[in-house]
């Protein structure tokens, strides 16, 4: 497991911010994303379809799920097997690689392709892959070009949302082995063509499939795929070996609850009714069946999951991965995916970043949020992330992992707060030091107590007395 | 009607005018309007800090200040909103203190919806002169439902022009204490909130939360907008100046 790194965040986020390329990256974004599942959840309602109410539905889903997930896990198992499948299970990321790479070297195989899978990227998969002589080749688009870069994916579901046309032809014409061109928006389709010419050949050649899923279903043993780009598709039919990554929690008891969870994943994720293909795979290759593996692995994984039933994070395992919350995030729109150091970004990443990689190693993580709640209100599932941000803090505090400093001016103030005689007289000193500070301005411009206010902002001040001295004094007048 | 005006330590310490303004227009609704003396804070920062213990210290030394009064009004989404939802998950597992807070909790109102869902009143008493247009502020909006009432009580100013901006009901990025931990992530945020209203034109951006206000009129001036006025919206209403 790729450990987050501590302490980084802060340090990070000046870089974000400056890198203008990054920022128009984003803010080209966001209003797609916002406006599209806007539009998709608009529509619901002209079919007499009520957002709200599949919300209510996709939640108890999800909760009736958990509530017996050993039961449900040991159904799909059950089911998977009797269809051909084998299914193994995995502890952490470490045991995801060795699994693959046995299985791997069981079946000869030198080259996987891989459709997106973010436990993969929990693993850091591709590396143990490389490092043992199998080549993986991402084909989602997005993943394609973050893998040609060296990089992480940036979002869940749209992992290069963070490059620039220029720097995609850049990587492009370096691995392609041509010379670059000028590119504009007019020429995604040309490009996007050229990736499938190359991908096409990995297909044919690769000797094994990766694929996440955005769903196990229970009653049938089948992993649901749902894609855009048709690479899923390739990855899962063409090799004679499949192998489907998936956290423990992803499992739906019935094709019925798939079909109603599908009526809310991908709206939320791109705006879409339905996305462009959507897999139900189930066991392996039947007599007369003219394409499909003669081998399925199901790797079941729990990497911190199953601790966090029961406990006051549990709601975060109804995350279905659809990118919402990030997608409505105002701080996940000012720095992108990287920022948060991880494999989850925005808000459910700052919930399970800590959670799965260890409170201690993401301190920032859960304090990064500015309580909007844009995220739970689009929350497919009703996450109520606000809140498991908020008990992470708590847990912070109450594992003592809160700088000493912090502390005792939390400590102090609020002492204050409870002595209302001490806390009038010291507020009316600080309103006369703010109004001495402003000077004939209306406004702060440096203000030493709190710098970072006043890097970027004014602070604007009253008039040298506070609500309750001038209070008071009218009431005696 | 006997209710309790609660200022806010922020309107106190940076605003008093917003205060005053909640009082005129409280006392221009009929209501006899008492300023509890010990009242401070409603305690949020610590419980944003993770600070459970001294938030539950806070929210009691509030509960028995306001506990006689029929209403509690706070100009304040923010405020209110920790004041309704936060107390009293706060003293839920406090035998002393769980009924009493969940009592005043309940009776606890951000300024515009307690004017318009609870006294019905609709006739401010100002006037004003130009074009506004309203930030709504995250917690009064998606934590109280708060998005008509102030629209509704604007639109009876006599003089007042209102004009919707884009993505009104976008964070600002002020998040409190957040606004100085990561004060680049809030310019950043905020900065788009400035591009909205600048986009808008209005002559003033009125919001019901002291909090995002000092950032957004912080960051304009920083800008360079010195035309824009940035107020709460008791400002607006109750019309005057100042006490």
């Amino acid at each position: 497991m790729t450990a987050a790194q501590p302490l980084t965040f802060h340090a990070r986020v000046g870089e974000k911010v400056r890198d203008r390329r990054l920022q128009q990256a984003l803010q080209k974004a966001r209003p797609l994303f916002v406006g599209k599942r806007a539009r998709a959840v608009a529509a619901l309602a002209e079919d007499q379809l009520d957002f709200e109410g599949l919300r209510d539905a996709g939640e108890e889903i999800r909760n009736r799920v958990l509530a017996d997930l050993d039961v449900w896990l040991d159904i799909f198992e059950e089911r998977a097997r009797a269809t051909g499948a084998e299914v193994l299970w995995a502890r952490d990321g470490r045991e995801i690689c060795e699994q693959v790479i046995d299985v791997a070297r069981r079946h000869g195989v030198a080259k996987a392709t891989k459709s997106k899978s973010m436990l993969s990227e929990e693993a850091d998969l591709n590396a143990a892959l490389a490092a043992a002589g199998i080549r993986p080749v991402e084909t989602d688009l997005g993943e394609y070009i973050v893998q040609l870069a060296g990089e992480a994916p940036s979002h869940i579901i749209a992992p290069a949302v963070h490059k620039s046309i220029d720097q995609v032809e850049a990587l492009f014409a370096r691995e392609h082995g041509r010379p670059e061109q000028p590119r504009s928006s007019a020429d995604i389709p040309a490009m996007t063509a050229e990736a499938r010419a190359v991908l096409r050949e990995h297909f044919l050649s690769a000797e094994m499939g990766i694929t996440g899923a955005n769903f196990l279903i229970a009653e049938s043993g089948s992993a649901a795929l749902v894609t855009n780009e048709g690479n899923g598709r390739m990855v899962t039919t063409l090799p004679k070996v499949h192998v489907v990554i998936t956290g423990i929690e992803k499992i739906v008891p019935t094709l019925e609850d798939f079909a109603t969870l599908m009526r809310l994943l991908p709206r939320s994720a791109t705006g879409q009714t339905i996305s462009n293909y959507v897999s139900l795979l189930t066991g392996t290759r039947r007599e007369g069946d003219g394409e499909g593996p003669t081998k399925t692995v199901f790797i079941l994984v729990d990497n911190g999951r199953a601790a966090l039933l029961g406990s006051p994070w549990q709601d975060m395992l109804r995350c279905i991965r659809c990118g919402a919350c990030m997608n409505h995030c105002p701080v996940y729109f000012s720095l992108g995916g990287h920022a948060y150091g991880w494999v989850y970004p925005g808000p459910m990443g700052s919930v399970l970043t800590p959670l799965l990689t260890g409170l201690e190693n993401a301190l920032e993580l859960p304090r990064a949020s500015t309580g909007c709640n844009q995220c739970g209100s689009v929350c497919p599932v009703r996450i109520p992330l606000p809140k498991l941000m908020h008990r992470l803090r708590e847990e912070q505090v109450k594992r003592g992992l809160r700088p000493r400093r912090e502390r005792l001016m939390i400590g102090a103030w609020a002492w204050l707060a409870g002595r209302p005689k001490l806390y009038r007289w010291l507020a009316a000193r600080a309103a006369r030091y703010l109004r001495w500070l402003a000077g004939d301005h209306a406004t702060i411009r440096v203000f030493g107590l709190a710098p970072a206010w006043t890097e970027g902002r004014d602070l604007p001040v009253g008039p040298g007395r506070t609500f309750h001295e001038l209070y008071a004094a009218r009431k005696r007048a | 009607m006997r209710v309790a005006l609660y200022v806010t330590c922020l309107v106190d310490l940076m605003r008093p005018s917003v205060g005053f303004a909640a009082l005129r227009l409280l006392e221009a609704a009929d209501c006899e309007v008492v300023v509890p003396a010990g009242q401070t804070c409603c305690g949020q920062p610590a419980w944003s800090a993770g600070e459970r213990a001294a938030a539950a210290a806070l929210a009691k030394k509030a509960v028995a200040e306001l506990e006689g009064f029929a209403a509690v009004v706070v100009p304040s989404g923010s405020c209110a909103e920790h004041m309704r939802k936060v107390w009293p998950e706060l003293l839920a597992d406090d035998a002393h203190w769980a009924e009493r807070g969940r009592i005043v909790a309940e009776r606890c109102h951000e300024l515009s919806s307690f004017l318009v869902d609870v006294l019905k009143f609709t006739e401010p008493p100002a006037d004003f002169a130009g074009s506004v247009t309203y930030h709504d502020s995250c917690k009064g909006l998606r934590g109280l439902g708060i998005k008509k009432q102030p629209r509704e009580l604007l639109a009876k100013v006599p003089g007042l022009r209102f004009d919707e901006m884009s993505e009104c009901e976008e964070c600002c990025g002020f998040g409190g204490a957040f606004a100085v931990e990561f004060g680049e992530i809030s310019t950043q945020i905020v900065d788009r909130k400035c591009e909205s209203i600048a986009a808008v034109g209005a002559d003033a951006v009125v919001g019901g939360d002291l909090g995002c206000l000092l950032n957004i009129e912080g960051r304009l001036r920083r800008r360079g907008d010195s035309r824009t006025r940035v107020l709460h919206i008791a400002e607006v209403l109750a019309g005057g100046s100042g006490e």
